[in-house]
C-alpha cells in the first residue's frame, strides 16, 4: 500500500517538474499566436535558452546570471521572428522553421567552438541545487511557483489590462487596432519577444535547473508539444497550462514505468507524450477557433 | 536593376547569403574564409570520390525535397520528411534483411515498400488533417518524434540482428542492394557509395514536373494549393485532396529512405539521417518548389553536406555551422510567398 503511495507521489512529482519547460513555452506560445503571429520557433528559442544559460553560467559561475542569459537569449529570437513577423511580412511558420534550424545549429556549433567538445556541455552550477522534498530540488519548486505565477499574471495581463486587450484585438482584428490610434505591428513585435522570453526561460530550466548541462537535442521537441497544449488549450493561459501539465503527465508516466512493465520497453514509451499531443489536436474536431487573424501578416 | 534585385530576393539572393555567411562563420571559428572554402570545395568536388560523395548527400535529400515541395505546391505544410524518410527506410530495412530474389525485382520490391512505409506515415497526418483538421504541421512534427522512437525499439528489439553488436537490422542481402552507378567512360564508381538511386531521384522530379504542369490532377493540386477557396467551390474535392498531397509527399520522402537503406547502409538503422528531412525543406524553398531546379538546389546542399566534413576536418570549422546557414537561408526565403492566405488552414 505504502509503496502504490510513494509511487503516485512520484509520479505527482514527476508530472510538475517535466510539466515545467512545456507551460512556460505553451505561455509563449498564448501570448505570440493571441496577438497573430504563430510561432513555430518556440522549440529553437527554448534551445536558444537551454545553451545560452549554460554557457553563462560557465562564464560567470551564478545559474543565476545564465537564467538571465537564457531569457534575454529566447527574446532575441522573439524579436528576430517578430520583427520578419512583422515589418517583413514573412510567412511565420517558413520563418520559424529557419529559427528552429539556426539555434539547434547555433548551439552545436558554439559546443564545438567554446567547450570544444561535440555533443554535450561540461556540468556548470546548478540552480537550487538543494532538495526541498523527496523528489523536487528547491530550484525546481521555485520554477514550479514561477510558472503558476506567470499563467496567472498573463491571464490577468490578457483579460483585465487595456494592453492584454489591444493584443487580443491584434490577433482578432489588426485593422481595428489601426483604426483605435495603435500600432498592431508593434505589438505583435512586443508579443513575441514576450513569448520568446517565455520559452528561453522554459529552456533554461532544462538545462541547469532540471540538470546541469546542455546536450545537444535536449528540448526534443517540447516547443512544439508546447504549440499542440496551445491548441488544446484553446488559447487561454489556463487552457493552455493545464494542457502542459497534462502533456508533462505522459512524459513522467513513461519515466515511472520505466522497468516496471516488461513488454513495454522504454523506447517505445518516449513515444507517450509525442501520442498524446497528437490525440489531442486530433480529437478536437470542429470545437476550436484560433484567433481570427492568427498567421495572418497585417 | 529591377531584374537584379528580383533575382537577390529569391534564390540567387539566398545562394549569395549562404556565401557571406559561411565566410562569417568560418571567421568566427577562427579560419581564414579562403582555407575554409578551399576544404569545403575540395572536399565535395576536388575529384572522382568527393563528387560521388556529394552525389551520395544530393540524393539523400533530393527526394525529402522532392516530397515537401509536393505538399507545399498542395498548400500543406509537411515538416514530417524526417520521420517518412525513417519510416521508409525501416520497412524497406526490415523487409530486405529477409527478402530475396532476383536483384532488380528485389530492389524494386524494396524501394516500392519505402514509399508504402512513408506514405503511411505521410497518410497518418493527411488523414488527421482531412477528418479533423488537426493541424499538419503539428501532427507531422509529432509524427517525426514518434517514428525516431517506434525505429528505435524495433532496431534494439524485435527486429535487432543477432549478430550485430549495435542497434541495427540485420543486413540486406546483396540481391538488395542497388547497383552502383555505371562507369564514365573510364571513371569507374564501383569503389564508392555512389549507386544509380541519384537517376531514380532525377526521374522522380521529372515525373512531378510532369505530373504538375501536364496532369490534370497536378493542375488541381496546385489550384488546392494556391487558391483552396476557388477550388473547393471549382467542386475539388479537397479533404481527399489534402490526403492524397499528404501521403504522395511522405512516400517519395520513403522512397528516399529506401533509397538509402538499400544504396548506402545495406541496413537499417536510426543514423539513416543526420536530419535530411529538416535541410530538405531549405532545399524546397531554394529551388523554389519546382521539381527540376530543387535537383539543382539538392545538389548545392549536397556540396555543402560533403564539404563541410572535410571542412571541419582539416580547417576546423565545426559542420554545424552548415545547420545555422540552412536556417538563415529558410528566413531570407520566408518573405517569398509560398502560400495562399491562411485563413483555411487547420488551427494552430
Amino acid at each position: 500500500m505504502s509503496a502504490g503511495i510513494a509511487l503516485a507521489l512520484t509520479l505527482l512529482f514527476l508530472t510538475l517538474i517535466k510539466s515545467v519547460p512545456i507551460v512556460f513555452a505553451a505561455l509563449g506560445g498564448v501570448i505570440s499566436e493571441r496577438s497573430g503571429v504563430v510561432n513555430i520557433g518556440l522549440e529553437g528559442m527554448m534551445t536558444a535558452g537551454a545553451f545560452s544559460a549554460v554557457i553563462f553560467t560557465n562564464l560567470t559561475g551564478s545559474p543565476i546570471v545564465g537564467l538571465i542569459a537564457g531569457i534575454f537569449f529566447g527574446a532575441f529570437l522573439g524579436f528576430i521572428l517578430g520583427f520578419a513577423a512583422t515589418f517583413f511580412k514573412v510567412d511565420q511558420i517558413v520563418a520559424g522553421v529557419g529559427i528552429n534550424l539556426v539555434a539547434l545549429g547555433g548551439a552545436a556549433f558554439g559546443l564545438v567552438l567554446i567547450f570544444n567538445q561535440p555533443g554535450a556541455s561540461p556540468q556548470v552550477n546548478q540552480l537550487g541545487p538543494g532538495q526541498l522534498l523527496p523528489q523536487i530540488t528547491t530550484g525546481e519548486a521555485a520554477f514550479i511557483v514561477l510558472g503558476l505565477l506567470c499563467a496567472f499574471g498573463l491571464n490577468w495581463f490578457i483579460y483585465r489590462t487595456p494592453w492584454g486587450l489591444r493584443i487580443q484585438a491584434c490577433g482578432e482584428n489588426p485593422r481595428a487596432v489601426t483604426d483605435a490610434g495603435l500600432d498592431p505591428l508593434r505589438l505583435r513585435l512586443y508579443s513575441v519577444i514576450a513569448s520568446g522570453a517565455l520559452a528561453g526561460l522554459g529552456g533554461a530550466f532544462l538545462s541547469i535547473c532540471e540538470v546541469n548541462l546542455y546536450s545537444d537535442g535536449m528540448t526534443a521537441g517540447r516547443g512544439f508539444i508546447a504549440l499542440a497544449a496551445v491548441i488544446f488549450g484553446r488559447w487561454t493561459p489556463w487552457g493552455a497550462t493545464g494542457a502542459a501539465v497534462f502533456f508533462g503527465f505522459f512524459e513522467a508516466l513513461q519515466y515511472v514505468l520505466q522497468g516496471r512493465i516488461s513488454w513495454l520497453p522504454s523506447d517505445a514509451m518516449q513515444a507517450l507524450p509525442y501520442l498524446a499531443a497528437l490525440f489531442a489536436i486530433a480529437g478536437l474536431v470542429g470545437r476550436v477557433r484560433a484567433p481570427a487573424a492568427d498567421g495572418v501578416p497585417y | 536593376m529591377k531584374v537584379v534585385l528580383r533575382l537577390l530576393a529569391g534564390p540567387a539572393g539566398a545562394i549569395l547569403l549562404a556565401f557571406v555567411l559561411a565566410a562569417i562563420a568560418m571567421l568566427i571559428a577562427g579560419v581564414n574564409p579562403a582555407d575554409g572554402f578551399y576544404w569545403l570545395f575540395r572536399g565535395s568536388l576536388g575529384g572522382r570520390r568527393p563528387i560521388a560523395e556529394t552525389l551520395v548527400q544530393t540524393t539523400a535529400l533530393l527526394f525529402p525535397a522532392l516530397g515537401v515541395s509536393l505538399a507545399f505546391r498542395a498548400g500543406l505544410f509537411n515538416i514530417g520528411a524526417e520521420g517518412q524518410l525513417l519510416m521508409g527506410g525501416l520497412l524497406a530495412g526490415a523487409v530486405g534483411a529477409h527478402f530475396a530474389g532476383p536483384q532488380w525485382l528485389t530492389v524494386f520490391v524494396l524501394l516500392l515498400i519505402g514509399m508504402v512505409g512513408g506514405g503511411i506515415w505521410g497518410g497518418i497526418a493527411g488523414w488527421l488533417r482531412a477528418r479533423f483538421n488537426a493541424s499538419e504541421i503539428i501532427s507531422t512534427l509529432m509524427l517525426n518524434f514518434v517514428a525516431l522512437s517506434l525505429a528505435g525499439y524495433l532496431v534494439a528489439g524485435p527486429l535487432k540482428s543477432p549478430l550485430a553488436s549495435g542497434a541495427e537490422t540485420a543486413p540486406l542481402l546483396p540481391n538488395g542492394w542497388l547497383p552502383a552507378f555505371p562507369s564514365i567512360g573510364s571513371i569507374s564508381f564501383g569503389d564508392t557509395r555512389l549507386t544509380i538511386s541519384i537517376l531514380i531521384a532525377i526521374a522522380t522530379a521529372i515525373v512531378l514536373r510532369f505530373v504538375f504542369t501536364r496532369t490534370v490532377f497536378g493542375y488541381e493540386l496546385r489550384a488546392a494549393g494556391e487558391a483552396p477557396e476557388a477550388a473547393r467551390r471549382s467542386g475539388i474535392n479537397m479533404p481527399r485532396m489534402t490526403l492524397l498531397a499528404l501521403t504522395l509527399s511522405g512516400a517519395v520522402a520513403g522512397l528516399g529512405g529506401a533509397a538509402i537503406v538499400t544504396g548506402v547502409l545495406h541496413r537499417f538503422n536510426t543514423s539513416l539521417s543526420p536530419g535530411y528531412g529538416y535541410t530538405a525543406i531549405a532545399v524546397a524553398l531554394v529551388g523554389d518548389l519546382n521539381p527540376l531546379w530543387v535537383c539543382v538546389a539538392a545538389f548545392g546542399f549536397g556540396i555543402l553536406e560533403a564539404g563541410g566534413l572535410m571542412m571541419q576536418a582539416n580547417a576546423g570549422v565545426p559542420k554545424d555551422a552548415i545547420r545555422v546557414i540552412e536556417g538563415l537561408i529558410i528566413l531570407v526565403l520566408a518573405a517569398r510567398r509560398y502560400f495562399a492566405t491562411r485563413a483555411t488552414a487547420a488551427p494552430i
